[in-house]
């Protein structure tokens, strides 16, 4: 499990994940996923490459979205693949983190 | 939820014919990157379409690391197998059994605790897992085995592909 992160204009930190959230992929992120959560406050969470997410990956999602949350900024998740979004939406995860396909409309939302 | 008498009983003759394999892993989620291969190799040697795929991976996750946590409690000293049957072409069974006590995930009471509890349910991943699995599975079944040596647990998980 791979993570990368790239600081865009407006303030927004995308943050890349490539490879499995499974339980191993989760753990090897969740420490870094809860270091960009406490300094970022718009946050463009980009899913293009997880080719998996369980349970343990969608906490590794929600704990440090909850954190930007909690000081007043926003989350997107952009562009899942289809059974990832299918997780994403099983889990009613989707409700509360938005899900974009599109970059722009992602970036607009975190305006 | 059923009681049986063995663990040999949980799978009809026909169905032990068409046993595939069998993944042994000790209670600890460590254990658990040998679960990505061993589904793999499965997946290859039946070609199985990748949603399906994607689904086993899901529910076995899910599934075992609930023997794992609740199960044994995170107590490592401990096995549990997964048995996959093919009776026919078109259905997997996988078969999680441990020597747990008593635990039903599809109970209620054991299902996951809130992360981080709030008024938005922001989390709520009570059942979450659970939830995934009922989704993501065509069928799920537990049963209680009792065999004279303290018992089991006994997940069945069936995936028909799509046609």
């Amino acid at each position: 499990m791979e993570l990368s992160t790239h600081e865009m204009d407006g303030g927004i930190t995308r943050v890349e994940l490539d490879g499995r959230m499974d339980i191993g992929g989760a753990a090897a992120v969740d420490m870094k996923m809860n270091l960009i959560a406490g300094s970022a406050k718009k946050l463009l969470i980009d899913l293009q490459k997880v080719t998996f997410l369980g349970s343990m990956g969608l906490r590794s999602i929600v704990i440090p979205a909850r954190a930007v949350h909690s000081k007043g900024g926003k989350v997107v998740l952009y562009a899942p693949t289809e059974m990832v979004e299918s997780v994403l939406k099983t889990s009613g995860i989707d409700s509360i983190l938005p899900v974009h396909h599109d970059l722009a409309t992602a970036i607009a939302a975190l305006q | 939820m059923s009681t049986i008498s063995s663990p040999v009983a949980a799978m009809p003759a026909e169905d032990t014919a068409k046993h595939v394999s069998r993944l042994t892993l000790k209670s600890q989620l460590d254990d658990m990157a040998l679960l990505w291969p061993w589904v793999e190799a499965l997946i290859a040697q039946f070609a199985i379409p990748s949603d399906t795929a994607f689904a086993i991976h899901l529910c076995l996750e899910e599934a075992i690391s609930n023997v794992i946590r609740h199960g044994y409690n995170g107590d490592p000293g401990h096995t549990l197998t997964v048995d996959c049957a093919s009776p026919n072409a078109h259905e997997f069974v996988f078969t999680i059994e441990d020597q747990a006590p008593p635990f039903d995930p599809l109970e209620p009471e054991h299902i996951e605790e809130l992360v981080e509890p709030s008024p938005e349910d922001f989390l709520r991943p009570g059942g979450r897992g659970i939830l995934l699995m009922r989704k993501f599975a065509s069928t799920i079944k537990y049963e209680r085995i009792e065999t004279g040596k303290g018992g089991g647990n006994c997940l069945t998980i069936r995936f028909v592909l799509p046609e």
